[in-house]
């Protein structure tokens, strides 16, 4: 099971805000993909919870992404300044 | 999943209710269950204090307040989805968590109200021979004690947001 991070470092950063726009997904489609209530996709979102393995893994296999190009210990770069370092 | 638990569940989720899960709403909920509880107490104390001790004021007070704590409850309940109350299996990860952290915070008040609630007991049917009243003020308090957790969890939930909405958060 999942918990609440007590601390920054305890943080885990995810993009699902970002895929979901992307993807034009609601929260309430993105919980029945991955079975879960839409309250907790978005708390998820807002980083209130950091999510089990178990749950990780499910969304990440809904966005058909690897779990570490949703999820990471460290702040995400936005995807936009990602691009730009990859292509100059 | 029985047929009693999936119609409880589809009663929690209903969105008909939205507007009990609001913090405002949840909060007034809180106050007002803590509130009937207090009168509760004080009203065995002083039905105790006198010398005819269970009379038909405060049998109508008792009654009264045992009504009034039904539609109470279900307010309360339904702003917190009924997490206590649902089985586990209708829970997500994230709302067994809810409910877990809420008995752990309550803990040590949860076991020294219960413990008031035996000591008081006790104390009142000594003193004041008034048994029928000791029970009453036990019974009051090991209720308050089983409801705590809810009253943490009503208090400490944000509003909820649209679980419809495809809008972004910024990255």
């Amino acid at each position: 099971m999942g918990r609440q991070p007590r601390t920054d470092a305890d943080r885990v950063h995810d993009r699902i805000a970002v895929l979901r726009a992307e993807r034009r997904v609601s929260r309430r489609e993105l919980a029945d993909g991955v079975g879960v209530h839409p309250q907790t996709i978005g708390y998820l979102e807002r980083g209130e919870y950091s999510p089990s393995l178990a749950l990780a893994l499910r969304i990440a296999r809904f966005f058909d992404l690897p779990v570490e190009a949703v999820f990471s210990l460290d702040p995400l770069p936005a995807i936009g300044s990602e691009l730009l370092r990859r292509n100059p | 999943m029985t047929t009693t638990q999936s119609s409880l569940v589809r009663t929690f989720e209903d969105e008909r209710y939205a507007w009990t899960r609001t913090r405002t709403t949840r909060h007034r909920a809180v106050l007002a269950q803590a509130a009937l509880f207090t009168v509760l107490v004080a009203g065995t104390l002083v039905a105790a204090s006198t010398e005819e001790g269970w009379t038909t004021p405060y049998f109508v007070l008792w009654t009264a307040g045992m009504l009034l704590f039904i539609p109470l409850h279900s307010l309360l309940n339904l702003g917190i989805r009924g997490v206590f109350d649902r089985a586990r299996p209708s829970l997500d990860e994230h709302q067994q968590r809810m409910r877990e952290h809420s008995h752990a915070r309550v803990g040590w008040p949860a076991s020294a109200l219960t413990l008031l609630a035996w000591s008081g007991g006790v104390l009142l049917a000594a003193g004041t021979g008034h048994t029928a009243l000791a029970l009453c003020l036990g019974a009051l308090l090991w209720f308050v004690a089983g409801l705590l957790p809810y009253w943490h969890l009503a208090w400490t939930l944000p509003d909820e947001e649209d679980a419809e909405a495809d809008e972004a958060l910024p990255a």
